[in-house]
């Protein structure tokens, strides 16, 4: 830990951590200096000039977000000159900014406008410059109009410091612009449309394309949720106006690595009100699938069910909620009497490596090891597990990437191994054993015989030294992986592929029968799907049901169809890859007569005849590991394709919104 | 678009510097001299070679005034015009070039001879008037003796 200094700010008596600048060390103390150019967590750049403070015994002014707090330092973040000096720096910005905040859709959440109006600028005492720089808009996503730009370089360093890399200045002076790599425009650019420059632009320069009289930041109100794509499972949080979302962006802490979202988690929630919603339940009649009432639907399911009893079978997606997984189970084993109910989480990771990994702060990890993961912003593959990696290798963390096959991240690596996962962290527990780590007998025998490469060796190195070493691995290394925390306190994690995978195993949705592989290949007479599934060919049984928010192929197939609410419109808790609980919230109402998943199986219980309870709040259960060895080796029978199983949930969304821009606009140029 | 004694050169370069960034103004002035100016493609090519983003490479390409952007004449001229070199006479210098060569600041000649830069002080305040013809250092300037010096540069 590091040391804590006691300084005076404006008066006020403030105790920071050493190496806190003191923009944040007066931040914690509730004083604002003002700044335009300042990102939490990154290092500050001195570039706008506003956050200059003054330092009693200094010699002059200095700048906040690069002055370090100092042990008994007394700061004063308003006096006359420097108020002066801040006041002209604002005069200077908007002789170049267009005065147009009546129309303007930043108004109300753009920091120029409010320090104008706190010193009392209405109009630039200099020679107003118009650059007239043609608007970068032909993209669903993004509009950037460098005509607002104030070059305060939050978006370039933003994107740079996640290694995306596409924004950068050309020129220099008054004259700069922020450009892609050869201005080009975004979609010519490795750009995801991700919009983490959106969310970084303190004026109307990014912005949402489609923003335009769709109100602005006092018009809306805010709701923090959780983002269910993907294994990441990122925090976020939605605008809401009328009661529909008019946009999404990236609701982890200021400062915080894990504060992203991509292009999906941004821009989907349009599909949620799309012509693929399923908005009543349906029932085959005659082979077509014809609307019917809820009543008649989950009659007509409850009898199939009762009568299939232990023949009937379950499948999930792993991207319920704790709740509906909780209600699922009951309604399986109490009210069916079925042991046949399993999650697509089987299909990539056992129950173990779920219920054993770790706890994670992203934020402190100093190394880490990537074992058989290729997570991709591009490709949209655990896209912040990526942009998060890439984000501590920018503030000074290692990374370790292990993989059989190439993985663009490694290029961000300090120690790259191209080969066989499991030996190579065989290779890697034996040299950190050769290094002098603690050492542990069944492990000592296992590698006896493994001969170290130079990159094993350095891999070593960098973990004995770390103090928060951490291990990202797919499922099937897990129990290999886990060995290395034999050695020392080095935490694993396996990373599953969909959002709420640890919570749902450890709510105890794994089967006791037959598996999802089997229940899809025709093991039961009646299957009930519920969710998105990673399922592409007509599953073999006799009665299919589907409990999906939209008309998936699976849904098509289905006899009878039952609308469920989607994550937006759901409440409940999951528990992310990390290990954090989180809280799921409704932010808008079900579209439709379509409801929460427990609440469906709640109703199907009272249509069987004995209804089930709804949890009240169902939290995971991270479990302490215990240490023991097992063999480095893969584990079998996991190797469904993260990617595949992403793109295959994901498809409703994409397919019915503006993503499906993005990815004809992908394969035209592919 | 390098080819192999350029790829050489640069991995020369790369191996002289802790990591790859530090490279790159120097490679880039090696994609200078190859093609006279930097392209998009030259600038894609050092981007390349050095396994560094485009977006940074152009950036700094763009940031140093002495690259070029656009196709340059086999010489260029850079003559300094700030104080010492002004008060003896180099902005009819500046003129001496228009009227005798085509040559605008900024320019090149119709036939592809030369390119006129005014650049900053180049130190030879007490020789003044000075010039740079590509890496050659011209002082004590006249019409006169640009007439002559030039006449070496075909």
């Amino acid at each position: 830990m590091s040391k804590t200094v006691n300084l005076t700010i404006d008066g006020k008596k403030v105790q920071a951590p050493e190496g806190t600048n003191l923009i944040d060390a007066a931040e914690s103390a509730g004083v604002h200096i003002p700044n335009l150019c300042y990102l939490k967590g990154m290092k500050g750049i001195g570039a706008c000039r506003l956050c200059l403070i003054e330092v009693e015994g200094g010699k002059g002014p200095v700048v906040g977000c690069i002055t370090k707090v100092k042990e008994g330092m007394v700061v004063k973040t308003v006096t006359d000159a420097i108020q002066d000096t801040r006041k002209f720096i604002i005069d200077l910005i908007l002789s170049m900014h267009p005065l147009d905040c009546m129309t303007c859709t930043k108004a109300g959440a753009c920091n120029l406008q409010q320090y104008a109006y706190d010193f009392e600028i209405k109009e630039s005492s200099l020679t107003r410059k118009k650059f007239g720089y043609p608007i970068d808009e032909a993209n669903p996503f993004i509009k950037r109009d460098p005509d607002y730009c104030i070059l305060c370089a939050r978006c370039v360093r933003v994107c740079r410091e996640q290694g995306t890399n596409v924004l950068d200045f050309m020129g220099r002076g008054v004259g700069a612009k922020v450009v892609t790599a050869m201005d080009k425009p975004l979609q010519e650019s490795e750009c995801t449309f991700c919009g983490s420059c959106v969310d970084a632009c303190p004026v109307n320069a990014l912005l949402e394309a489609d923003r335009w009289r769709k109100g602005r930041e006092w018009d809306y109100t805010k709701a923090a949720s959780v983002c269910m794509s993907c294994g990441n499972g990122c925090d976020i949080e939605v605008s809401l106006k009328d009661g529909g979302i008019v946009k999404i962006n990236a609701g982890a802490e200021d400062g915080s690595v894990e504060k992203y979202i991509c292009a999906i988690g941004r821009f989907g929630f349009e599909a949620g009100s799309s012509d693929a919603r399923i908005l009543a339940p349906m029932k085959r009649v005659k082979g077509e699938l014809k609307e019917t009432t809820w009543e008649d639907a989950l009659t007509v399911t409850a009898e199939k069910l009762k009568a299939a009893g232990s023949k009937a079978g379950i499948i999930s997606t792993a991207s319920i909620l704790n709740e509906d997984a909780v209600v699922l189970i009951k309604l399986a084993s109490d009210v069916i009497k079925t042991k046949n109910a399993d999650s697509s989480s089987s299909l990539y990771a056992d129950a173990n490596s779920l219920n054993s990994s770790d706890t994670v702060d992203l934020d402190s990890t100093d190394v880490i090891v990537l074992a058989g993961l290729n997570p991709s912003q591009w490709e949209r593959v655990l896209p912040a597990l990526d942009a998060g990696i890439r984000k501590r290798v920018s503030r000074g963390a290692k990374l370790i990437t292990i993989n059989s096959g190439e993985t663009r991240i490694s290029s961000a690596a300090a120690v790259s191994i191209q080969g066989d996962e499991a030996s190579a962290l065989a290779q890697i527990a034996k040299a950190l054993l050769n290094q002098g780590a603690k050492s542990f007998k069944e492990l000592e025998s296992a590698v006896s015989s493994v001969s170290v490469s130079e990159d094993g060796e350095k891999a070593a190195e960098l973990i004995l030294k770390a103090e928060n070493p951490a291990v990202f691995c797919s499922p099937s290394l897990f129990s290999a992986a886990r060995n290395l925390s034999l050695l020392g306190t080095i935490k694993v994690i396996a990373v599953p592929a969909e959002a709420n995978a640890r919570g749902v195993v450890s709510m105890g949705l794994t089967t006791g029968g037959k598996t999802f592989q089997e229940m899809i290949k025709g093991g039961v007479d009646v299957l009930y799907a519920v969710g998105e599934l990673p399922v592409t060919k007509k599953p073999d049984a006799g009665f299919l049901i589907a409990q999906t928010s939209y008309m998936t192929e699976l849904a098509k197939e289905a006899d009878i169809v039952l609308p469920a609410a989607t994550f937006l419109e759901s409440e409940g808790t999951i528990t992310g890859y990390l290990g954090k609980d989180k809280e799921v919230r409704q932010v808008i109402i079900p579209a439709g007569v379509s409801k929460q998943h427990k609440d469906i199986c709640i109703e199907l219980s009272k249509a069987m005849g004995s209804a089930v309870k709804a949890p009240a709040s169902a939290k995971g259960s991270v479990k302490a590991a215990k240490p023991s060895f097992s063999p480095f080796e893969k584990k079998a029978g996991l190797d469904a394709d993260p990617a595949a199983i992403m793109e295959s949930v994901n498809a409703s969304v994409v397919n019915h919104s503006k993503l499906l821009w993005l990815k004809e606009a992908q394969k035209a140029t592919a | 678009m390098f080819n192999d004694t350029v790829v050489k050169e640069i991995d020369d370069i790369k191996s002289r510097y802790p990591d790859r960034k530090s490279a790159l103004l120097p490679s880039l002035y090696v994609a200078q001299r190859e093609f006279g100016w930097l392209s998009s493609e030259a600038m894609e090519s050092v981007a390349r070679a050095l396994n560094v983003p485009e977006s940074v490479v152009r950036g700094t390409a763009t940031f140093y005034a002495m690259f070029r952007h656009a196709p340059a004449g086999r010489h260029v001229i850079q003559l300094c015009t700030n104080v010492s070199c002004m008060i003896l006479g180099a902005e009819q210098l500046v003129d001496f070039l228009k009227s005798k060569y085509g040559l605008t600041p900024g320019g090149t000649t119709e036939d592809g001879r030369f390119s006129l830069v005014i650049m900053e002080c180049i130190g030879a305040c007490g020789t003044a008037p000075a010039m740079l013809v590509d890496t050659d250092f011209h002082d004590n300037l006249s019409e006169k003796r640009i007439e002559e010096i030039l006449e070496k540069y075909k």
